[in-house]
C-alpha cells in the first residue's frame, strides 16, 4: 500500500555522495539567496544555473521534473496571478482587466515572487529526493539534536499515512453502521464523535505499545548510537558548506549595505 | 436475503487486481464461510457486499438492490458488517449507547429500539454491562459489544469478518453460539475465518479464495477434505477432518461426534470382518 | 540457579483493584524453551511484562516479590540494561514498527544502533537473522506495505538481532499461516538449543507439544498447571477453567469414555492421536 513514504529515489551521484547536513546548508543558503540578494534577476539564475544542472548531476531529474510540473509550477503561476493583479505597485499600466491595473511594476514584482517560491520548493524538493530521511536525522542526531526529536520528525512523517488509512477503516466501520456521511453539514457534524472517538482511543493505546517496542530495542540506552548507513564526511563536503555560508552572508550584506 | 455476484472483478487505485472474476449466489438463510491465505481477496470480496468497495466489472445484487445504486448507509438495513477490529467502531461513553446506535441510524422507532438491543446484548451476554465504557472491558468483551451493536440492526445478512481472532475458547464458543441463533432466526451469515476448526464446526458451506479467484466452493464436508488444492491457498483441514483422513476413513469429517462415529464404524467393521 | 528465578511475584496495575499476578513462582533454567497458555485476562502478557523489565520499570502499580534473570534482580536494574538481556516481541505487529526506518532492513538494524553496536557488525548481523527468519527477500520492503504475519516476523527479527539471553514472545504467530507459524516456531527451537532461553505465550497446542519443553497453564493470574507439554495440555483441570484445547485431546477424552481409546495418556499432537486411534 505506502510502499514509497518518502520522496528519496536511490541513485548513485556525487550529490546522493554529499554528507546529509552539506544539503541542509545547499537548501537554506539557495533560498536564503533568492531571498536576500538585490540583484532582481537572481532567483531567476538560481533556477537556471544551480537547481536544474544539480537535479542532472544528482541524477534525479525525471522525478523532480515531474512533481516540478505537477505542484511547484501550478503553485508559482496561481502566486504570480494573485500579485500581479492585485498588488497595487507601479503606474505603468500594461492592460486593464475590468477594473484590475496591471502594471509594469506589478508584474515583475510577482514574476520574482513566483521565481522566489520556486526556488524555495524546488531546492526542498531537490534535498528530499537525494537525501535519505533516516541518514539525515543520524546525522543530525551525531552532530546533537537530541534522538527523542529526531524521531518524534521522522516518525510523524511516517504514521500520518498509517492514522489516515486507519480513519478510513472506522469511516467503514461506521458507514456500515449505518451513519450517513454523505448528507448534509449538520449532520455530518453530528457524525464526527463516531469518527474520532475510535481513532483517539486506539492511537493512545498504540503510542503505548509503540514505546515499548522501540524500548524493548534500546531506544533511550545511554551507549552512544550508531549508524547502519556510512554517512560521509569528506573535507570537500566542509569546503561547500563553508563556500556556502560566505555566499549567503555576501547576499545579506549586499542586501543591506547597498552601493 | 439472497447475495447474487456476477463477474466481480475490482482492481484497487494502485493497480492491484484484488478480485478476479468472481461470480457466486449465496441464497438466503445460508451460513458460508470464507477462507484463503492473506492477500486472497476475502476482504474485498464482502465489502463489495455492503458497497464500501464498488466493482471494476460485474455487479453485486442485494436481494434486489444492485449495491452500486444504493448508499452505505442504505444498504445497512440489509447488511450488517462486523469490522475484525472492534476498537475501530466503538466510540460511546456506555454499551447501551453503542448498540443502539446502528439501529438508531436505520431509523427504527423507539420501541423496535428498545426491542432489538435488549436481545442483542441478551445474545452476546452483555445485558448485565450496559451501563459499562466499552474502553473499561477487556479486549474479548469489547469484541462482543461489537457484534451486539450490528446483531441489534436486525439485518437480514451478517457479516463477521475474523470473528475468533485473539479470542480464547470461552469467547470463541460465544460466538459459534451468536452464529447458531442468527442460522435458527433464518438470516444469512457470511464469516470470513482463518480458523479452519472453527470454519468446519460451524458453517454448511465453504467458498476458498486464491488470488483474487473461488478456488473452490461447496458443501463443507466436500471442501474442508481437499488437502492438495487447501494448500494452494494455506489453509490446512480441520484437525479432525486430517486425523480421519490419517486413519483412512472412507467419509470427511468434521465435528468430534461425526469423529467418533466413523471410529466406531471402522471398528466394527474390522471387528466383523 | 535458575536462570529465570521469579519468587512470589504479585503485581497490580496502577488504578485497578485486583492483581493481575498474584504469588507466581517460577524457575527455568538456561535453554529452556516454555510455553504459556492460559484464557484472556490471564494475566500472559503482564507476565511477559514483568520479564521483559516493563514491569515495573515502564507501568507503574504495586509490585512485590522478585524478578531475577541470570543473577541480576529487576528492581535493582534499569530497564535500558535489562533489555539487553532479555529481547521482547509481542502480539500486535504494527504497533511494533518503530516509524523510524523505511526499509525493513533497517527496521531490524534499529535495536543494534541504539546499542551502539560497530557498523562493520550491523549488517552482517540483519543478514544473519533475516536468513533465520526466512525474511531476507523483504530487506528493502516498507515495513508498513507488509502483511501482518509477515510484519510479525519482522518484530521476531529485530529482537533476535540483538541475539538477548532470554526471549520473551507474546503470541508471536497470531496472525501467521500453517507455513509461518510452523517455522516460527522451528526458528525458536534452535535458539533454544542454542542455550537462548524461551518463554512464549501461544494458543495453538499442537505446536507447543510438538515443539516446548514445559508448559505452564496461567489463570487469574496465578500458575493453575505446569509441566511437561503432553501431561499439562491434556489435564482434565484445563477444560474445566477454560482453555483452548487441542481438538484432537477432546475428542480422545470422549472416546475414552466410549471405550474407543484405549491408551492411557491423551494426544495433543496429530501423530500422538493417529497412533492412538490406531490400537482402537
Amino acid at each position: 500500500m505506502h510502499e514509497r513514504l518518502s520522496f528519496y529515489v536511490k541513485r548513485n551521484s556525487v550529490i546522493h555522495d554529499l554528507n546529509p547536513l552539506t544539503k541542509v546548508i545547499l537548501t537554506l543558503a539557495l533560498i536564503l539567496i533568492a531571498f536576500t540578494s538585490p540583484w532582481y534577476w537572481t532567483p531567476h539564475l538560481l533556477v537556471l544555473v544551480a537547481i536544474i544542472p544539480l537535479s542532472f548531476i544528482g541524477k534525479v531529474a525525471p522525478e523532480f521534473f515531474r512533481t516540478a510540473i505537477r505542484i511547484i509550477l501550478p503553485a508559482a503561476g496561481f502566486l504570480f496571478l494573485m500579485q500581479a493583479f492585485f498588488q497595487p505597485v507601479g503606474d505603468t499600466v500594461i492592460f486593464k482587466f475590468y477594473f484590475l491595473d496591471v502594471t509594469q511594476e506589478s508584474l515583475m514584482f510577482a514574476f520574482r515572487n513566483a521565481t522566489r517560491v520556486i526556488v524555495m520548493v524546488s531546492a526542498f524538493t531537490f534535498m528530499l529526493l537525494t537525501t535519505h530521511p533516516s541518514e539525515l536525522m543520524s546525522d543530525l542526531t551525531r552532530r546533537g539534536l537530541p534522538g527523542q526529536f529526531a524521531y518524534v520528525i521522522i516518525s510523524t512523517l511516517q504514521i500520518l499515512p498509517q492514522m489516515q488509512a486507519k480513519a478510513q477503516t472506522i469511516i467503514s466501520a461506521q458507514r456500515s453502521r449505518g451513519l450517513d456521511t454523505e448528507s448534509s453539514f449538520l449532520k455530518r457534524m453530528g457524525s464526527l464523535s463516531p469518527l474520532i472517538g475510535p481513532l483517539v482511543f486506539g492511537s493512545l493505546a498504540e503510542v503505548e505499545e509503540r514505546a515499548i517496542a522501540i524500548e524493548a530495542r534500546g531506544f533511550t540506552s545511554k551507549k552512544v548510537k550508531t549508524s547502519l548507513h556510512e554517512i560521509p564526511d569528506h573535507s570537500s563536503d566542509k569546503i561547500i558548506r563553508w563556500g556556502l555560508v560566505i555566499l549567503v552572508i555576501l547576499s545579506i550584506a549586499l542586501n543591506l549595505w547597498p552601493s | 436475503m439472497k447475495i447474487e455476484i456476477n463477474n466481480l472483478r475490482f482492481t484497487y487505485p494502485t493497480g492491484l487486481e484484488a478480485l478476479r472474476g468472481i461470480s457466486l449466489t449465496i441464497e438466503a438463510g445460508e451460513q458460508v464461510a470464507i477462507v484463503g491465505q492473506n492477500g486472497a481477496g476475502k476482504t474485498t470480496l464482502v465489502r463489495h457486499f455492503n458497497g464500501l468497495l464498488q466493482p471494476t466489472v460485474g455487479s453485486v445484487l442485494i436481494g434486489d438492490w444492485d449495491t452500486k445504486k444504493y448508499s452505505v448507509a442504505k444498504l445497512a438495513s440489509r447488511v450488517g458488517y462486523v469490522f475484525q477490529n472492534p476498537d475501530e467502531q466503538l466510540f460511546s461513553k456506555d454499551v447501551g449507547t453503542e448498540v443502539r446506535f446502528g439501529p438508531r441510524n436505520l431509523g427504527y422507532s423507539k420501541e423496535k429500539i428498545d426491542e432489538l438491543v435488549t436481545r442483542a446484548l441478551a445474545l452476546t451476554e452483555l445485558s448485565n454491562k450496559t451501563e459499562t465504557n466499552p474502553y473499561d472491558l477487556s479486549p474479548t468483551w469489547r469484541k462482543m459489544v461489537a457484534l451486539a451493536s450490528v446483531i441489534a440492526m436486525d439485518t437480514p445478512i451478517v457479516i463477521f469478518d475474523e470473528p475468533t481472532t485473539g479470542q480464547d475458547a470461552v469467547n470463541v464458543a460465544r460466538i459459534a453460539h451468536v452464529i447458531a441463533k442468527l442460522r435458527r432466526e433464518g438470516k444469512t451469515v457470511v464469516t470470513i475465518t482463518h480458523d479452519i476448526d472453527f470454519c468446519a464446526e460451524n458453517f454448511e458451506r465453504v467458498i476458498a479464495l486464491a488470488s483474487g479467484q473461488v478456488l473452490l466452493d461447496g458443501p463443507a464436508r466436500e471442501i474442508l477434505g481437499q488437502e492438495e488444492i487447501l494448500a494452494q491457498t494455506y489453509v490446512d483441514p480441520p484437525q479432525l477432518t486430517r486425523l480421519g483422513k490419517k486413519l483412512g476413513f472412507k467419509e470427511t469429517v468434521r465435528s468430534q461426534e461425526e469423529f467418533l462415529n466413523s471410529l466406531k464404524n471402522s471398528i466394527d467393521a474390522s471387528q466383523s470382518k | 540457579m535458575a536462570f529465570i528465578n521469579l519468587q512470589n511475584v504479585t503485581y497490580k496495575y496502577p488504578l485497578t483493584k485486583t492483581p493481575v499476578l498474584q504469588n507466581i513462582n517460577l524457575q527455568v533454567n538456561e535453554g529452556e524453551f516454555v510455553a504459556v497458555i492460559g484464557p484472556n485476562g490471564a494475566g500472559k502478557s503482564t507476565l511477559c511484562y514483568a520479564l521483559a523489565g516493563f514491569v515495573p520499570h515502564f507501568f507503574k502499580g504495586e509490585i512485590s516479590g522478585t524478578i531475577e534473570v541470570d543473577g541480576v534482580e529487576s528492581s535493582k536494574s534499569t530497564l535500558d540494561e535489562w533489555v539487553l538481556n532479555v529481547g521482547l516481541a509481542f502480539q500486535n505487529p504494527f504497533n511494533q514498527i518503530s516509524g523510524a526506518k523505511y526499509t525493513v532492513f533497517e527496521e531490524i538494524a534499529f535495536g543494534l544502533e541504539n546499542n551502539g553496536v560497530p557498523r562493520e557488525e550491523i549488517r552482517p548481523r540483519v543478514e544473519e537473522a533475516m536468513k533465520m527468519t526466512d525474511i531476507s527477500n523483504l530487506a528493502d520492503r516498507s515495513p508498513y506495505s507488509l502483511s501482518g504475519g509477515q510484519q510479525q516476523r519482522v518484530a521476531l527479527t529485530s529482537i533476535l538481532v540483538m541475539k538477548p539471553k532470554l526471549l520473551v514472545l507474546d503470541e508471536p504467530t497470531s496472525q501467521m499461516d500453517p507455513i509461518g507459524t510452523r517455522e516460527v516456531f522451528g526458528v525458536v527451537r534452535r535458539m533454544a538449543e542454542g542455550g537462548m532461553t524461551v518463554v512464549m505465550v501461544e494458543h495453538k497446542m499442537e505446536w507447543i507439544a510438538n515443539f516446548a519443553d514445559r508448559v505452564i497453564a496461567l489463570k487469574d493470574g496465578q500458575i493453575l498447571l505446569e509441566g511437561k507439554p503432553n501431561e499439562v495440555l491434556t489435564s482434565d483441570v484445563l477444560a474445566e477453567n477454560g482453555f483452548g484445547i487441542s481438538r484432537y485431546t477432546s475428542t480422545a477424552r470422549e472416546a475414552k469414555k466410549r471405550g474407543l481409546w484405549k491408551k492411557e495418556n491423551l494426544p495433543v499432537t496429530l501423530d500422538e492421536a493417529v497412533e492412538g486411534f490406531k490400537l482402537g
